[in-house]
């Protein structure tokens, strides 16, 4: 009885210990959003001015732009080609299908870095000008793998007579795609395009190294941080944060329905 | 009523996977309004000649004529036949009404002999509550199919199939998932709505009974191969070869030769027989089914054996007879204790004789 009762003390404990080393530093940084005084010292005070701040920064609302504009194309894009896609590999044999799951793969497990500096280098080279629409196609690149993969497992679960069955009714085999296909797999794609969208939001290497002009808010982030951070920075991180975990939330909350069927 | 017209016309037809053949050299016709069930085990190529005649594969060679026209290339969905498929295959996204009406969606008022989309929508909203009708699921229209139980979904297949008024329903297997009250049910109920609408079904199905009782015409498939064409009868009664003998119904089989027209020996014994035209001497398959085998005084019978086990089958008992060189399954109305000694007669128009298959 005292053995089990300090083995769950001590699973306890270690699950504190891991969730606050986890959380401890953005709860840090979400108050000192709210601290009144610029140091990081002390707290003088809860104010929402810095997030105020944010909102009067040009700058800042311009990187919101970019970052939104460049999240909704690439997701929109990823969208379409990693749907067709998956529907593609799906109807491929087996052998030709692992060859493409495992190339697809690849971009996922990359490191960021490797990604940014050969995606730069590919623009570089074909002499395009590295600004917003080479940052969307970077994204795009990274993108389309979640959606792919988000996508594939529900056409393995679909009745395999689906397709026929349309065909049967009098559905030619663009119709049966629209009215039969893409609404059986709908639940994917949507999960996809969420988890795509949230991968762009917060992107900061690869968008460094594919775009000169145009800055999305990660890279506000990062060069804010090398002149010295100010709250600004803290209120917009924290930002981020909760719009991406609320994204996620979503994508967790809805496969989790899907499983309970 | 079964016209003579001949609907489809199924004409060598040979269909290969790599090097697997599933189907060798099949021919077949399929009348108008007629019941024809594809019956064998699984592997025998019965679902892949249904997935041909639904235009859903391609034979290797041969040809499929509808009507005298030949549609081996022509796509599903310009065939005027319906499937009803092996797992239903319903739209879950869909409602009940929806999926039935989603075939009629797909066409134009004016092929529906409508002048317009007003009134197409009523024709629609006509048919698929007489369809919900047929099927006994009125009220049924707003619901999920997902809410639906495994024989309601296959009800709701099967009128989605038959609300577009095809000239042949093809079903794979669909009763396969039910269980054995409420296949039985269906049975009957398919049976009647195809009389009722006069429609060619062609059935595919594994299970001898069901073949039995829904079909006019069975055609017997093993290997790729049809064994044996006729109505449910005439395969019961008269097995071409030991294949269908075992397949269709329970059989005893034996080895046994052919000393002269309408005389055989087997188990050691001389028959009288009543088939002819074997070569002298010529080995056969013999089949006797076990109802037909009747339980006589051990002393009278032509044969005489221990009884080994009774079991009791509900109309009979189902008893083994060992005679020494075989074991009889018998079946007879009358219970003889494990242990005693029976005789056992056969008449010779029970005796079925079968040229020995040639295995391939």
């Amino acid at each position: 009885m005292n053995s089990h009762r300090t083995s769950r003390f001590l699973k306890g404990t270690w699950l504190a210990l891991v969730l606050a080393f986890l959380y401890i530093p953005i709860i840090v940084m979400i108050a000192l959003s709210f601290n009144a005084s610029v140091s990081r010292a002390e707290w003088t005070g809860f104010t929402l001015g810095w997030y105020a701040k944010l909102f009067q920064s040009r700058q800042i609302m311009e990187a919101l732009k970019v970052t939104l504009e460049v999240a909704v194309v690439a997701t929109a894009v990823s969208v379409v080609i990693g749907t067709l896609g998956a529907i593609g590999m799906h109807a491929m044999n087996a052998g030709m299908a692992n060859v493409l799951n495992t190339l697809s793969y690849l971009p996922m497990t990359t490191p960021d870095i490797v990604t940014g500096v050969s995606l730069m280098l590919m623009f570089v080279f074909t002499r395009v000008p590295l600004g917003k629409w080479t940052m969307i196609m970077a994204h795009v690149t990274f993108d389309t793998p979640y959606v792919l993969f988000s996508v594939m497992p529900k056409l393995r679960q679909m009745n395999p007579n689906l397709y026929e069955a349309a065909l049967d009714l009098g559905c030619h085999p663009a119709k049966a795609l629209t009215k039969v296909i893409l609404p059986e797999i709908n639940p994917g794609i949507v999960s996809g395009a969420l988890l795509a969208f949230t991968m762009s939001l917060d992107d900061f290497v690869i968008s460094y190294f594919t775009s000169n002009t145009d800055q999305n808010l990660a890279m506000i982030v990062y060069s804010a941080a090398r002149r010295g951070v100010e709250p600004t920075m803290y209120a917009l991180s924290t930002l981020m944060f909760i719009v991406i975990m609320v994204l996620l939330l979503a994508v967790n909350r809805r496969s989790g329905l899907e499983n309970m069927g | 009523m079964i016209q003579d017209t001949r609907l489809i016309e199924i004409k060598n037809v040979c269909k290969r996977f790599g090097e697997t053949e599933v189907l060798h050299d099949v021919n077949l016709y399929i009348r108008k309004c007629e019941f024809v069930t594809l019956l064998g085990p699984s592997g025998c190529g019965k679902t892949t000649l249904l997935r041909i005649l639904g235009g859903f594969e391609m034979p290797t060679s041969g040809e499929v004529l509808f009507e005298g026209k030949d549609v081996t290339a022509i796509p599903p969905y310009k065939r005027r036949i319906n499937t009803v498929f092996q797992k239903y295959a319903l739209f879950n996204h869909l409602n009940v009404y929806d999926n039935i009406a989603f075939g009629l969606k797909l066409k134009t008022p004016e092929q529906m002999g409508c002048k317009s989309k007003k009134e197409q929508k009523e024709e629609i909203h006509r048919r698929v509550m007489r369809m919900l009708k047929l099927v006994k699921m009125e009220g049924y229209e707003k619901r999920s199919t997902n809410a639906l139980s495994g024989g309601q979904q296959q009800r709701i297949a099967i009128a989605r199939a038959l609300v577009n008024e095809p000239e042949v329903l093809l079903l794979d297997e669909p009763l396969g998932a039910l269980d054995l009250k409420l296949r039985k049910e269906m049975q009957l109920e398919l049976k009647t709505m195809q009389q009722q609408l006069g429609i060619t079904f062609i059935y595919v199905t594994h299970d001898q009974e069901e073949a039995l009782t829904m079909s006019d015409t069975i055609a017997v498939m093993n290997g790729g191969r049809i064994q044996q064409i006729g109505d449910p009868k005439g395969i019961y009664d008269e097995p071409k070869n030991a294949f269908v003998a075992d397949f269709i119904g329970e059989s005893n089989i034996l080895d046994g030769v052919m000393l002269e027209d309408e005389l055989v020996k087997f188990h050691g014994t001389e028959f009288q027989c009543v088939d002819e035209g074997f070569a002298p001497d010529e080995p056969v398959d013999v089949v006797i089914r076990p109802e037909d085998i009747m339980i006589v005084g051990a002393d009278v019978g032509m044969l005489t054996g221990t009884v080994e086990s009774v079991i009791f089958k509900g109309v009979h008992y189902e008893m083994m007879v060992n005679t020494g060189a075989q074991r009889w399954k018998v079946h007879s109305t009358t219970m003889q204790p494990v242990g005693s000694q029976v005789g056992m007669t056969i008449v010779p128009y029970n005796i079925h004789i079968m040229r020995k298959q040639k295995e391939a």
